[in-house]
């Protein structure tokens, strides 16, 4: 048997795919379902441009076997907008300028958005902490700071007011 | 700043909802019918001769469509545009570990990986040479590639370096190395080909010179250019290391040997192991000052290790003897450029491009000559700074030299330069705090006497939105953005009216290299003018209209304005009555970048005239037990003439000044006989999050008078040129001792002297 | 070029199963951020890849004076136990320092023992609480000092038919602490160039009643200082003291020059970080004394 069969959820939609089991994550979701969003930086863990949520959390998609991601949940760049709208850390991250090129980005986005769906008020060592993982070569993390702020502000926000639909 | 509606506003990148939202497709992410994976055979020695080399089991395996060697590249087997001294596909000899033996393309990743394997090369591996000081020497041997090690050998001066040094007060020697730095952008290099119906072909390539890779992908396939097309996806970083080809070509070739699209991208290691990387140079530096601290003259004699090809070592070591004297006022000064041949990596542009290694050399010893005569390291730079008007050595005038000094009485300012001893400087027993400062320049442009220009295409619809076409490739820096802005802004409509087509060498004109930052200016220029000539048209019917005249009028924020008041007729009314009568809205326009001619004689070749000037200062602490050095403070003083987007220009400094960094401290390949030690991102050692400290950035705007769209300048290089002396400098300070070699790490900064010594 | 079988069996005995009848064909594979590394680089070839995500072996549980985690637990859920930060202070320190959230959100505690790297960052601070570890085969479990695991630089003494499925801490006695330290190359993704973890415990004269200074990166397996630690057996605290262990534990590690770091410099590191965590050590259990 080469190929082994894999059902889990991505961005709310359950996916099956057909993948031999030394397959990345990664290398499912970019080359089986075609969501190249999330990229390949280094293969080995250690530049965080492959991260996703799995199961409510960040990891490196390619230290991460297609099978290990049976019955999971993952969660990709792709799937942080909701109903056509940005997240507010995505629409936040082009204001100010927190990438340039943009290869990490979708990497650092995904571990902003994990910070933020728990803690909604981050201090900037805790920003810092949460892409500690990821790797910008353009850019630094200045504006990672400031977006993500200001997209918790805008969380924050919305919360008091009663947000959610 | 004026009223600008635009220009110098914060606005998000055009391509910014494609990047946040994934959709933004780089050459991994290109997906076309049919596409087969390429990959390449590298050698793994860095010297042999190849004895056999035998695809033929390859070729046979089942789902292997093509495979080709240096005997099956139709037309000329080298690429490098300047010096075509660099195989495609290595034919007898491989000079580097990275070289290229041959090429494979097959159905997924793999089948290549596969076909490799069945590759048999039998190498006769050939003792190396890799000092270059060793490589230089006469009856060296091996000689790497041609005639002579010694690549290139020049020398420069101006005035009577002899006369002066002997009149001096002090003198002073001191050697300095520079490592080997890898530019270690995210996206590694890629190159998609296929082949069209005519045969043409298209190559989709993470390149910074589409027009370059073009010509030299027609070369290697010995086919007219009008059959190659070369398109640029987003491209994730770059930083010089694809100025030069690197995979494109043999994207190309395998496209058209597999009649198939072929994808061909590095992993992560290949990257570290075969692009080109920062010079490393050896610099014997000799300043000679009064007592009071005037510089009277600046000797050097660089060394720097090129690998085995060519590349860009010559005009490497050009900008390194042009700026080799700082932003000082100096004279007198001999520069000796050397270029050596060895077996180690190979070497090429990355940003900066010689400046750095100039700057470690010139600012290091700055500080140290400050030390030797007592002054205070501001008041000796601030005493020796260009001005306005100052003639350099090399016989350029500095048009515009305000930022020099601005910038470095700023950057002392933020730092608290007056009080710093104030600041405790000995937190604990074994930490010591100190600081330091680096001013530099560095200047923008390819440089006079060669052929500086970008041409644009700009069209405007009939409901006012307009279409861009440049061949600018934006690598992060940011022209796309800078050019939708300049139109946006002459055109009076907004940026979201504005279509940037990313560079495709059928559709736009030729804009030259993004490098030495230079389209900002070039293409920034080109895109007024096209822009120029659609608003006049626009204004000539609106004249026309209002019967007011063409003078009076102008275009702002989607309206015709008379005396600055807004009208009620429209941009877009304007532009739909031109296509109504049939006035093309439509614009061409090559700006060539032109060097003043009322000057003295110039000495230095391919000279840079419109300059930026920086200064950072830094404020480290420094674990007297263990070497680590701590950058608690940065602060980067950068000229930009006159931001058009500040985002960018912000994103730039940090990026840039971040680099610095791990140029200064960590950074660093480790190279034994050739072959590299650490070819990955575990093992050489960037910083990340945790390790920048909050920059403190300040923008001077002081607007550039030569060629500057609306005063702004390049600024893409300067940030990474200070960084290093600044916290050598700092350091020195700290624990009083001078370091000479990069990086800075922890076991060079130990020992540390004792106090009570 | 081989491809492995995966499986994830639904119970711990299939699981022993496999690897009774296939040893070390059958790997193991936790959050994979070691194993998948390996597997492409070909240092490793399983045939069979055992996944035991379904066992929920990441449990962290206090029961008798010992707590107890299973070896599955990930570093992120370490990091979340309030009852490890408050007993086992050191080793929640090494997972903060150790790579970055995403790998910790995968990298587990049995993980980084089993790799048995030298300089694995959660072995010393296991070390220093004494910790044992349970490896189990289908024939039953086998516990043993976590100290004993190592043997070589990526070898120790596992079994092929065994699995790690507990790792043990006992209660630290009264008036105790630990220190955790990383030396790395920058603050977050770094290999250690030197880590280490130094423990004292004191008895109510305030002499040391027992002291743990373990050493990773400094030689072939994560060490005890045995001869620094046994100088300290017996002695009231101070600085002099202090110094001495130090300097004993610079003269009983035998560091390898690498990309990181030079043999020498791992030498100078060793007794400056150890006499800084003795230190730090000693600071906590006055800290300590004044709270109670």
């Amino acid at each position: 048997m080469a190929e082994m069969e894999i059902k889990f959820d991505v961005n709310g939609k359950q996916v099956r795919v057909s993948a031999e089991p030394n397959k990345t994550l990664l290398s499912v979701l970019r080359e089986n379902l075609g969501l190249t969003g999330t990229k390949d930086g280094c293969s080995s863990g250690d530049c965080g441009a492959c991260v996703v949520m799995l199961d409510d959390r960040p990891v490196n998609s390619c230290m991460v076997l297609a099978p290990q991601a049976e019955g999971s949940s993952v969660v990709t760049i792709e799937g942080l907008a909701s109903n056509g709208e940005l997240h507010p850390v995505q629409r936040a991250f082009g204001e100010t300028w927190a990438f340039q090129c943009g290869f990490c980005t979708p990497g650092i986005l995904v571990s902003c958005y994990a910070l933020l769906e728990s803690n909604d008020d981050p201090t900037r060592e805790e920003i810092l902490t949460a892409v500690a993982g990821n790797f910008c070569r353009c850019t630094g993390y200045q504006g990672v700071v400031k977006a993500v702020e200001q997209a918790a502000a805008e969380i924050r926000a919305a919360n008091k007011s009663g947000g959610g639909s | 700043m004026t009223d600008s509606a635009v220009v110098g506003q914060w606005t998000a990148a055009p391509g910014a909802e494609e990047i946040v939202t994934g959709k933004a497709r780089y050459c991994p992410d290109i997906q076309l019918p049919g596409l087969l994976c390429g990959k390449l055979l590298y050698s793994p020695h860095a010297r042999a001769r190849i004895r056999k080399l035998d695809v033929s089991k390859a070729r046979e395996m089942p789902d292997v469509y093509a495979v080709i060697t240096h005997a099956d590249i139709p037309g000329e087997n080298s690429y490098l545009y300047a010096e075509p001294d660099q195989p495609l596909l290595v034919v007898d000899e491989v000079r580097f570990q990275g070289d290229a033996v041959a090429a494979v393309a097959a159905k997924d990743e793999r089948t290549a990986d596969a076909a490799l394997q069945a590759i048999e090369v039998e190498y006769e591996v050939l003792p190396g040479i890799f000092d270059p000081l060793e490589a230089m020497k006469p009856g060296a041997d091996p000689i790497v590639h041609g005639e002579d090690n010694i690549m290139m050998s020049k020398m420069y001066r101006s005035g009577d370096v002899e006369a002066a040094i002997a009149s001096a007060d002090v003198v002073i020697e001191n050697t300095y190395r520079t490592q080997w730095a890898e530019h270690a952008f995210l996206e590694t290099e890629g190159g998609v080909g296929l082949v069209g119906d005519d045969g043409g072909i298209t190559v989709y390539s993470s390149c910074q010179a589409p027009h370059r890779d073009r010509m030299q992908i027609a070369r290697a396939l010995g086919i007219p250019e009008s059959m190659v097309r070369v398109i640029t996806p987003y491209i994730g970083g770059a930083f010089g290391a694809k100025d030069e080809a690197h995979v494109q070509i043999h994207a190309g070739l395998l496209a058209h040997a597999a009649q198939r699209p072929v994808h061909l991208i590095r992993d992560r290691r290949e990257s570290m192991l075969t692009h080109v990387k920062r010079h490393p140079m050896i610099v014997e530096y000799t300043t000679a000052a009064t007592k009071e601290g005037k510089l009277l003259a600046v000797k050097a004699r660089v060394i720097a290790d090129a690998g085995p090809y060519t590349n860009s070592t010559h005009e490497v070591l050009n900008k390194f003897g042009e700026f080799i004297g700082g932003p000082y006022k100096v004279e007198n000064v001999e520069v000796e450029k050397i270029g050596v041949r060895t077996n180690n990596p190979i070497t090429g542009a990355f940003r900066g491009f010689g400046a750095p290694q100039a700057a470690f050399v010139y600012e290091s010893q700055m500080d140290d000559l400050a030390r030797k005569l007592g002054l205070d390291p501001l008041e000796i730079r601030l005493l020796n700074g260009v001005e306005t008007g100052t003639k350099m050595y090399t016989g350029v005038v500095v048009r515009e030299g305000t930022a020099m000094k601005a910038s470095l009485e700023k950057a002392a300012e933020m730092i608290g330069w007056e009080k710093r001893d104030q600041v405790e400087r000995e937190p604990k027993k074994h930490l010591r705090r100190g600081f330091g400062m680096a001013t530099i320049l560095k200047g923008s442009g390819l440089g006079r006497g060669l052929a500086d220009h970008a041409g644009v295409v700009l069209e405007m619809h009939r409901d006012g939105s307009v279409v861009l076409q440049s061949a600018a490739a934006d690598m992060g820096q940011g022209i796309i953005t800078v050019m939708a802005q300049l139109a946006a802004e002459r055109l009076g409509i907004d940026m979201s009216s504005v279509r940037v087509v990313r560079a495709d060498t059928a559709k736009s004109p030729d804009a030259g290299g993004s490098c030495a930052s230079r389209q900002a200016m070039v293409s920034g220029n080109a895109v007024l003018e096209a822009a120029d000539t659609i608003r006049d048209t626009l204004l000539s019917l609106a004249a026309g209209k209002t019967k007011i005249e063409k003078d009076r009028l102008d275009l702002k924020a989607g309206s015709l304005t008379v005396d600055g008041e807004r009208h009620e007729i429209s941009v877009k009314d304007l532009a739909q009555r031109a296509s109504n009568w049939g006035y093309p809205l439509h614009a061409e326009s090559t700006y060539q970048f032109e060097y003043p001619t009322d000057v003295p004689e110039v000495t230095y070749r391919y000279s840079q005239e419109v300059f930026q000037f920086c200064t950072q200062a830094a404020q480290v602490l420094v674990d007297c037990e263990t070497g680590q050095v701590t950058v608690e403070r940065l602060i980067a003083v950068h000229d930009a003439g006159k931001m058009i987007n500040p985002g960018g220009v912000f994103g730039q400094i940090e990026g840039g000044v971040a680099q610095g960094i791990g140029y200064a401290l960590t950074e660093e390949l480790i190279v034994d006989e050739g072959h590299t030690q650490n070819p990955s991102l575990e093992n050489y050692v960037i910083p990340m999050a945790l390790d920048i400290p909050q920059l403190e950035m300040e923008v001077l705007e002081i607007p550039e008078p030569i060629a500057a769209p609306l005063g702004a300048k390049g600024i893409a290089e300067s940030p990474i040129i200070p960084t290093a002396p600044a916290i050598r400098n700092a350091i020195y300070d700290a624990i009083d001792k001078p370091l000479y070699e990069l990086p800075m790490t922890p076991e060079r900064v130990l020992p540390v002297p004792d106090v009570s010594d | 070029m081989s491809i492995p079988e995966y499986t994830a069996p639904a119970t711990l005995d299939d699981a022993l199963g496999i690897k009774k009848e296939l040893g070390a064909e059958a790997r193991v594979i936790a959050g994979g951020t070691d194993l998948i590394l390996r597997m492409r680089d070909k240092v490793f070839s399983p045939s069979v890849l055992i996944d035991l995500r379904r066992l929920s072996l990441d449990g962290i549980v206090l029961s008798d004076n010992e707590m107890r985690l299973g070896a599955f637990a990930s570093l992120s859920q370490i990091l979340e136990s309030a009852e490890i930060e408050r007993l086992f202070p050191a080793l929640p320190a090494g997972c903060r320092e150790f790579a970055g959230p995403p790998i910790r959100n995968r990298a587990t505690l049995g993980g980084n023992i089993v790799n048995a790297s030298p300089a694995a960052d959660l072995v010393p601070p296991l070390i220093a609480y004494d910790t044992s570890i349970v490896l189990t085969s289908s024939d039953g479990d086998r516990v043993l000092s976590l100290v004993e695991f190592f043997v070589g630089p990526g070898q120790s003494v596992i079994k092929p038919d065994e699995i790690l499925t507990e790792i043990r801490l006992p209660v630290m006695p009264p008036w105790s602490a630990a220190t955790f330290i990383k030396l790395g190359q920058r603050r977050s993704m770094a290999i250690s160039q030197v880590n280490l973890t130094t423990r004292l415990s004191i008895d109510e004269s305030g002499a040391v009643s027992d002291a743990r200074i373990v050493l990773g990166a400094v030689a072939p397996v994560p060490m005890r200082a045995v001869a620094a630690e046994e100088f300290l057996l017996g002695k009231e605290l101070s600085e002099e003291l202090l110094n001495g262990a130090a300097q004993k534990a610079r003269a009983e590690v035998t560091p390898i020059s690498d990309v990181r770091a030079s043999h020498s410099y791992r030498l100078e590191m060793t007794e400056v970080l150890v006499r800084r965590a003795l230190l730090a050590t000693w600071d906590e259990l006055g800290r300590n004394a004044t709270d109670g």
